[in-house]
């Protein structure tokens, strides 16, 4: 009885990136689908990044790379290969051993990732920053309103004393008379 | 002119080489010296940096890699070149 060994492989997919923004679900689904079709157990996939290509590859400018890392046995990867160079929606394919690959590795942060964790901390950082300014227009409209609530009141103690001075000099001037 | 001396001047100023003692040349490559055993070569920012602005690698006298690096770094550039990371010209 033959036994089949396992290792751990690393593969990056290159996918249209217009056809990954249209039906990522459907390109994920189709790359999981060539290599179920191997017997291969994936152990983790995800997008590694969506950039332009440093050259046109089949016309493509842009291009969606798919990272999975997955144990498969060591003679279905030709067959693995195969299969993607003959499907229409994968250009390219790249399958390496993972011998070095660590579970922590495997963790890191990919630059989708990183750019998705930019944008969603420049996004909080917006609102927070219009938070502040809305909290700091209130502040100031509140001071605005107990600004002019003093100087209402000076104005009125103004008038008071004005009114006061005018019932003097009439008794003065009465007196002079 | 035979005996003609061409003394400088007193008030001529000379030119003294720069001492750089506090410049330490490096005796290992920046791969070797970060003990990174395997160049990834999804890493573009990395191997960007070893490629003229026409796409070609770097020779190790310009890169200061050692030659093992310098063959992993080959490989490394090669394989993101395949995947349309880097470009083979430009």
């Amino acid at each position: 009885m033959e036994t089949v060994t396992k290792r751990l492989y690393e593969g990056l997919f290159l996918v249209d990136s217009g056809e990954a923004a249209a039906d990522w679900q459907g390109i994920n689904d189709h790359v999981k689908k060539v290599l179920e079709r191997n017997e291969v157990e994936i152990v983790k996939m995800c997008k590694w990044d969506e950039r332009p290509l440093a050259y046109p590859i089949l016309g493509r400018k842009r291009g969606t790379y798919i990272l999975v890392y997955f144990n498969a046995p060591c003679g279905k990867l030709g067959a693995i290969e195969r299969d993607a160079q003959l499907s229409e929606r994968i250009l390219r394919i790249l399958i390496l051993r993972g011998d070095h690959i660590t579970p922590e590795n495997m963790e890191k942060d990919t630059p989708a990732t990183i750019v998705e964790k930019k944008q969603v901390a420049s996004a909080s950082a917006v609102k927070a920053a219009e938070e502040a300014k809305a909290a700091a227009a209130a502040e100031a409209k509140t001071k605005a309103e107990a600004k002019d609530e003093k100087v209402s009141n000076i104005d009125e103690k103004d008038e008071a004393t004005a009114e006061n001075k005018d019932d003097g000099t009439s008794d003065v001037d009465e007196k002079q008379d | 002119m035979r005996g003609q001396s061409f003394k400088k001047g007193p008030n001529k100023p000379t030119r003294k080489k720069k001492r750089r003692d506090n410049v330490r040349e490096q005796n290992q490559c920046r791969f070797c010296r970060s003990k990174t055993k395997y160049i990834d070569y999804k890493d573009t920012e990395i191997l960007g940096k070893l490629l003229t602005h026409r796409g070609k690698i770097f020779s190790r006298k310009r890169s200061g890699n050692c030659a093992g690096c310098q063959r992993k770094v080959k490989l490394a550039i090669k394989r993101a070149r395949f995947m349309g990371l880097l470009p083979f010209t430009s």
